[in-house]
Order: C-alpha cells, then sequence, then structure tokens
C-alpha cells in the first residue's frame, strides 16, 4: 500500500473510528485500525466485536494494499503531528511508514487477513433522520437504561419502527422515559413500509447510542438507520457503525404509561428543579424520600424532605394546579433526572394518586400545551 | 450421529487448527441449526462470527463435515440466539408490570437491585458487611469508627487510618464502609482500591501519559480507600500523586479510609507531609481477637455455612489458633471439609489431629534460639554478637533481656539453657531478666507492642 492524503481528512478518520475500541480484548488484533485500499479511497476500520465503525477518506493511491496498525500508537503520533497539508503513507510487509513533513514513524502492525470482517448492510438505509433531534431524543432517553442489569433487554434502548414515527424507550425498572420521533414521508426510503410489516421493534445497547450521540457533531444533518438480521447499521456524515441487538423481548411498557392523569401541575422548570435538588440534600440518603404536596385550592405545591441525619426543609411554590390536591413521596433523583432534560421553560408534573405512576412532561412555551412526544414517569415510593 | 454429535466433532476438528482465543471468539454458542439434502445451517450469536466462519473458516468447515458426513454441500450462517425464545417466554410474565417500583423499592429503599454488580465495578466484596463482622474488644474502637464514617463521610474522622496485623480484619471493615455507602444508590462514588494497584495503574497511566486522568479519577471519589497503604513506602512517585489526591479530596470534605500492617510513624520510607497528615485524622488498630471474640467468630462462621460444631470443640479451636483470623477460618474450614467427606466423625480427636500440622506451626515452626537472637538484634539494629558478647550499656541490655524472655516464653527453655545460650551467663541473670520483662509487659506499652512485633516476625519469616 501506499497513498498521499491529507493529514487532516487522516486525523479525523482515526478520531472517528478509535473510539470503539475497547482496553479489554481477548483478540489482539481488536486494539488496531485495519487501513485499507478501496475504490481509489482510504477505508478505516475498527471494532470491539459489539459493535463496528467504518469511515472512508478520500486518497491519491499509487499502490493498493491493506495492514493493521494499534489504534492508540496511531492516534498517538498522528494527534501530535504539527499541521502540515499532506501525509504520506507506505506498507511494507507488516509495517507501515508515516511521512508528514520533517516527522516519520514506522509502526509494526499485524496481518490485515486476521482483522474481523465488520458486517455490511445488504439492502439500503431505512429512514433517515434528522441528526440534531435524534441527538437530543437519545439524550432524553439514555439515563434512563439500567447499565448493570441481569435483564439483557434492559441494558438497552428499545426502539419501535412505527407507520410514521420511531418511538426510543428506556427504562430500569424504577422509571421509563419515552420519545416520539416523527418523520415526513421523504425521510423514508421506499422499503421502509415493508420493512415495519416483518419486524418494527429492536433494542439497541447502551454504549452504540452514546457512541451516535458522541459521532454527531453539531454540524451533522442526517443520520440514516437500518435494521437487518440481529444488527442495526448507521451512517452519520459518511461514518458507518453497525451493532449487534440486544436479543429478547422489551418488555410491554406500554401499558404502565397512564393514558390520563387527574391532577397536572404547571410551574417553571427551573424553580421545579431547584427546590427538588434542595430537598434532596435533606432527604434521606438512602431512599432520598420527598414528599410533594399539592394543593389545587391554594394552588400552591410543597416539597418537603427529612431525615435523621440532617435536619428538614420544606420549600414552597406557587403553580398552575388543575384537578383535585395530591400528597405523594417520590425518589428525588429520579425526580431531578427527570426535569433535567426537559427543554422548555415550564414543565408538567402529573398525578393519579400517591400509588400509580408520576408523569413529567415538556410545555410548548407558547401555546401552554402539554406535549405529547416526551413523557418521563416515575412510581411514587409506597407508605 | 446427531447434528450436536457431528458439530461437537467438527468443533474438536477446527479447535486444534486455530489458537485458543480465535477458537472461543468466533465458535462459542454456534450450533447447528438444521441439515437438509446436503445443507447445513449454523447458528452464530452476532454478525462479526457469521462474516468470519462464512468468509475465512467455509472451507474448513465444510471439509470437517464431510468427514463426518459425505453428501454435504453447502454451508450457511444465521445469526440467532437459542436461549432467547426459553428467556422471552419467561419474562413475557413479569414484563407486563415492568417498573413495578413501589414492590423493589420496598425491598431495596435505594433502588438497587443488583447490588453484586455494582459493588464489583469499584473494586468491592459483597460479603464484607458490618452485619457479618464480629466486634470484640480488640477491634471495637476501629469498628465503631470505621460504622460512624460510613454513617456521615467526610465529617466525622477524616481520614480514618486503621492497622493491625495480617488477617485481622481491617479489609474487612473497610470493605464494609464501601459496600455501606453502596447501599445507598448511584450518587456516592466509592473508590476502593489496594496501594499496591494504585502504583501500579499509576504507572500504566505515566506510560500512556494519562496521569491527569489518573488523579481525575480518584479526584471525583466521595470516599476512596486504599488498602495496605504500607506497601508505597519508598514509591516517590506515587506518594506525590497520592498527596495530591489525598489534598483535594481532604479540602472538599471527601471521606479517605486508609489502611496499614503498622500505625503511620511506623511505615518506613514515608513522605513526612504524608505521614503527618495520616496522624492528622483518626487512628484506629485492631489487636490480636481474644479467646471470647475467637469462638464468637468460630460460631458465626460455622453458623453461615450451616455446619453444627460443639461447644468445647470450638473452645479447643480458638484456645489453639490465636494471633489471625483468617487461620482461625482456614482451621474450621479444615475441620468442616475433613468432617463432611466423612474420613472422620467430629471428636476432640479428631480435630486435634486435622489441625496438628496448623497448631503446631502456629506454635513453634522451627523457631530456636538462633533465630530468636538474630530477630531481636535486628529489630533493635544491633548484632548477634553483641547481645551475646558482655556489655551493659542500655541499648544492648534491653534487647538482651528481651532475647531471653522470649527464648523462654516462646521455647519454653530452662534457665541455665538460656545462659549457656548467651555466651555462658549465670542461670539467674536470665531469671532476672524473664522476670524484668514480665514487669515491663505489664506497665510499658511500648515494650508491649515490640514483643508482640517480635512474635509477629518470628512466625511469619519462619
Amino acid at each position: 500500500m501506499k497513498l498521499i492524503c491529507t493529514q487532516n481528512n487522516f486525523k479525523k478518520a482515526i478520531f472517528n473510528t478509535e473510539r470503539v475500541i475497547g482496553k479489554q480484548n481477548t483478540l489482539p488484533i481488536l486494539k488496531n485500525i485495519m487501513l485499507k485500499t478501496e475504490k481509489g479511497q482510504l477505508k478505516f476500520s475498527a471494532t470491539n466485536l459489539e459493535i463496528g465503525i467504518i469511515t472512508k477518506i478520500g486518497a491519491k493511491i499509487e499502490r493498493k494494499g491493506k495492514i493493521t496498525i494499534p489504534a492508540r500508537l496511531l492516534s498517538d503520533f498522528v494527534n501530535n503531528l504539527p499541521n502540515e497539508e499532506k501525509i504520506l503513507l507506505e506498507t511494507k510487509n507488516q509495517t507501515l511508514t508515516i511521512t508528514s513533513g520533517n516527522y516519520n514513524a514506522r509502526i509494526n502492525g499485524l496481518d490485515a487477513a486476521d482483522f474481523p470482517i465488520i458486517p455490511k448492510l445488504k439492502s439500503s438505509y431505512l429512514v433517515s433522520l434528522m441528526a440534531q433531534k435524534f441527538k437530543e431524543a437519545i439524550s432524553k432517553i439514555l439515563f434512563c437504561v439500567a447499565i448493570n442489569e441481569n435483564r439483557p433487554e434492559f441494558s438497552g434502548v428499545n426502539v419501535d419502527f412505527l407507520e410514521d414515527k420511531i418511538i426510543l424507550a428506556a427504562t430500569d425498572s424504577f422509571r421509563l422515559a419515552e420519545i416520539n420521533l416523527k418523520f415526513s414521508d421523504n425521510e423514508i426510503s421506499d422499503n421502509y413500509r415493508d420493512f415495519i410489516t416483518k419486524k418494527n421493534t429492536a433494542i439497541v445497547p447502551y454504549n452504540t447510542f452514546s457512541e451516535i450521540a458522541r459521532a454527531i457533531n453539531t454540524e451533522t444533518k442526517k443520520v440514516n438507520i437500518a435494521v437487518e438480521e440481529n444488527q442495526i447499521f448507521f451512517e452519520i456524515d459518511g461514518v458507518q457503525v453497525v451493532s449487534r441487538l440486544i436479543n429478547g423481548k422489551y418488555p410491554d411498557y406500554k401499558q404502565i404509561i397512564p393514558q390520563k392523569f387527574s391532577t397536572r401541575v404547571v410551574l417553571a422548570r427551573e424553580d421545579f428543579l431547584r427546590a427538588v435538588k434542595i430537598s434532596n440534600v435533606f432527604a434521606d440518603s438512602k431512599s432520598g424520600e420527598i414528599n410533594l404536596k399539592i394543593d389545587s385550592k391554594k394552588s400552591g405545591l410543597i416539597i418537603q424532605a427529612q431525615s435523621h441525619e440532617s435536619g428538614e426543609n420544606k420549600v414552597k411554590l406557587k403553580a398552575d394546579i388543575v384537578g383535585p390536591s395530591q400528597e405523594i413521596i417520590l425518589n428525588s433523583r429520579y425526580i431531578i433526572d427527570g426535569a433535567n432534560v426537559i427543554s422548555s421553560f415550564n414543565i408538567a408534573i402529573l398525578v393519579n394518586n400517591e400509588s400509580s405512576p408520576v408523569g413529567i412532561k415538556s410545555i410548548n412555551d407558547k401555546s401552554g400545551e402539554i406535549l405529547e412526544d416526551y413523557v418521563y414517569i416515575v412510581m411514587p415510593i409506597k407508605k | 450421529m446427531t447434528n450436536e454429535e457431528i458439530w461437537q466433532a467438527v468443533l474438536g476438528e477446527v479447535e486444534l487448527s486455530i489458537s485458543k482465543v480465535q477458537f472461543t471468539t468466533w465458535f462459542k454458542d454456534t450450533f447447528i441449526l438444521s441439515n437438509e439434502n446436503g445443507r447445513v445451517v449454523i447458528s452464530v450469536p452476532n454478525g462479526f462470527a457469521k462474516e468470519w466462519l462464512e468468509n475465512k473458516f467455509k472451507a474448513h468447515i465444510l471439509q470437517a463435515l464431510r468427514n463426518f458426513q459425505e453428501n454435504i454441500k453447502e454451508i450457511s450462517c444465521v445469526i440467532c440466539n437459542p436461549q432467547d425464545k426459553r428467556q422471552c417466554q419467561i419474562k413475557n410474565i413479569d414484563a407486563i408490570k415492568a417498573p413495578k417500583q413501589n414492590q423493589i423499592i420496598d425491598l431495596h429503599p435505594n433502588g438497587i437491585v443488583s447490588n453484586t454488580q455494582i459493588n464489583y465495578s469499584v473494586g468491592l466484596n459483597p460479603r464484607y458487611t458490618f452485619d457479618n463482622f464480629i466486634i470484640g474488644e480488640n477491634n471495637e474502637l476501629a469498628r465503631a469508627a470505621c460504622y460512624a464514617v460510613s454513617q456521615s463521610l467526610g465529617t466525622n474522622y477524616n481520614p480514618l487510618f486503621i492497622y493491625g496485623g495480617v488477617g485481622l480484619g481491617k479489609t474487612h471493615l473497610l470493605q464494609s464502609i464501601g459496600n455501606e455507602i453502596s447501599k445507598d444508590g448511584h450518587q456516592k462514588k466509592v473508590i476502593y482500591i489496594s496501594s499496591e494497584r494504585f502504583t501500579s495503574e499509576l504507572i500504566d497511566c505515566i506510560k500512556n501519559r494519562k496521569v491527569d486522568q489518573f488523579k481525575d479519577k480518584y479526584q471525583q471519589a466521595d470516599l476512596l480507600i486504599i488498602d495496605d497503604i504500607q506497601f508505597i513506602s519508598g514509591k516517590e512517585k506515587t506518594q506525590d500523586i497520592f498527596f495530591h489526591i489525598f489534598n483535594f479530596l481532604y479540602q472538599l470534605n471527601k471521606q479517605i479510609v486508609i489502611s496499614s500492617d503498622r500505625p503511620p510513624g511506623d511505615i518506613q520510607i514515608l513522605e513526612e507531609r504524608l505521614r503527618s497528615r495520616f496522624e492528622g485524622g483518626m487512628i484506629a488498630d485492631i489487636g490480636n481477637p481474644d479467646l471470647e471474640t475467637r469462638i464468637a467468630i468460630l460460631r458465626s462462621k460455622s453458623a453461615e455455612k450451616d455446619f453444627f460444631i460443639e461447644e468445647d470443640l470450638i473452645k479447643f479451636i480458638a484456645e489453639n489458633i490465636k494471633n489471625n483470623v483468617r487461620e482461625l477460618e482456614g482451621a474450621l474450614n479444615k475441620v468442616i471439609a475433613n468432617c463432611q467427606f466423612g474420613r472422620k466423625p467430629l471428636s476432640m480427636e479428631s480435630i486435634e489431629d486435622t489441625l496438628s500440622d496448623t497448631i503446631s506451626s502456629s506454635k513453634r515452626k522451627c523457631v530456636n534460639y538462633k533465630n530468636i537472637i538474630k530477630i531481636v538484634a535486628d529489630f533493635y539494629e544491633i548484632t548477634s554478637e553483641e547481645i551475646i558478647k558482655k556489655g551493659r550499656r542500655k541499648k544492648i541490655a534491653l534487647p538482651r533481656q528481651i532475647a531471653m524472655f522470649l527464648v523462654r516464653s516462646e521455647l519454653e527453655a530452662s534457665y541455665p539453657e538460656i545462659g549457656e545460650y548467651f555466651g555462658g551467663r549465670d542461670h539467674t541473670t536470665a531469671l532476672y531478666a524473664f522476670i524484668k520483662i514480665s514487669k515491663e509487659l505489664e506497665k510499658n506499652n511500648k515494650i508491649k507492642k515490640d514483643i508482640s512485633l517480635l512474635q509477629d516476625k518470628l512466625y511469619r519469616t519462619n
């Protein structure tokens, strides 16, 4: 292999691929990035056998070839290089010579023939979503995933592919978040409808989504998604990511989300979050119990916490309340998590009674209506 | 041959021709899904295995298959997981009630279901808790301090320094603090690490130029527990980094707990500023357990193992193994094992027999007067000759008396014999030394500590 490419592209490609490389791998070659010339381009591949990443950059190829190089070494070398226009790569046996300006390095690699084959997408991408919206959606649900869970299906995000939208959901069996991502017809491919008649759900591992969220930068426009034979494929700015899916059936969570809430409390998110955070300080450190009193006559919300170790506190907040008065006990940390990801100015707290799930939703800042696309629910603590 | 047998045979063949790592990576959880009309479908757990088998091992597998069934023409792979179906069926049932929070919260108010797994991530063993720590006079203070720390981090005793000999329960106490905190949920970040691992991690980070990350990691802790700190003695860079982490955490009122086999003042080659910091917090020691405590430990351990053992037998074990809880546990295990394998019924004789080497080894494991003299001499930084030679300087006289005392108490040598050992002295000299040290032991703490350290050395080095 012998080629010339720009240093900038080379750095970017390594940056995009090396993240997936894990620390503890049984197979030594998994610590490497594979470089391969393909159709006039230079292809980078890396994998931990759970996620695989492929990216390509333009290059002037003089001689075809392939090699695998330790990712850490390569990125440490390349990232410290002074800015130069071009970078020159040449392989000889199993060594790669990199030349950039006055800097030159020879890196020992491993035979590319031993590198795992990263599964390729056979059909075409199914949907092409707005990247920023997708990233925001991931950030709103990913914290609910149970990472240390002995039930594997809880360690991922459930993705439902429906006629006109995708629903992402995550739960750790104490709280649950669900978000709807609507799309228009021009965002889906021709075979999407066909696909959803056969199979329409997938459980995507936590790491895959956090990797995707990281790969989307502020300039990314589109995320392409496809599902094929126990695997999910993404394409972001020319970077292809393939991941295994989690086997198993996601719990039928829909029926836990109450269709109606009898009491609706609306107030400024900042105020509410502050009050809960302060109560969290006083709450019992084990159970994190805080008490929410909703007084519909006085239009007031009282948040209280107390524990033997610290004492007690009480916050009174004005709120717009519809429905009967309520009193519930909640885990403060779960409420903080939920209120944190709400992006609207106001927040809606929805309650039925002291033993059924409490909902948190966003409010349309202009019309004052509750937005239904995102819901976060938490079970109250029973006395 | 059934499909299963064929596949086992194929795997056996393949295993020989590739490396073990390769074999487990690609062939784990594979099996023949169907075998019809010369077409074999192999089930693989993931896409990578599918690609690899289809592209790299196809010929190999095909050939191996043909050895057992000649008509095979074609193989293909599909991704599936046989366990799924079973699991799904079971899980469907409870999946309906998924976030059944209030019930689980009743049991675990903090919402952690799988304590075990979480704790592993910070290096804690969930087996060690305050509940199963047995309190005796020897460890009362240490346990109380640890418990107080676990109830409010960073406020009571910071840093907390626990020291005591091998196998007396330092690690148990330290881990109990960590486990107690982890019970509280995800909020507090607990790091438990032995100083030796701390050092090797640091070395890795220095090598990879990630020292900042290393510091960051530890500076985020709400509770930092370092076990066996004495091993950082002499490691300058580790001490340096640790000093900074220590200060950082201390400033933020984060709890630090440290253990060692000796008090901070006795750790050699420890930077003065670290030493003074260790001494600035609470220092608690764990001594050797007394007989009652040892009996209590044995009782609780045998209850834990669901094994009945009679009082007088417990007493016998406790009386004979004195210095070390771990040895005590080992002795009990040995007795239980011997009994359960049906080799011997439980009786005083059988126990005596089973534990004969443990007991004798803990009593006097080839200790003789020569190595007592040598160890005492080393301890007081004089030479063996000086002890034996004449000379009554205090620097030499006291060690000599201690050595005589030890020869008497450990070897039960007669006074004339002792006089003989120590350069032909009179037996009254030996008698005087023994009485003197015995008296000192009662009122002089320094000598008491020295003697117990010496005894420790005596039996450990042999």
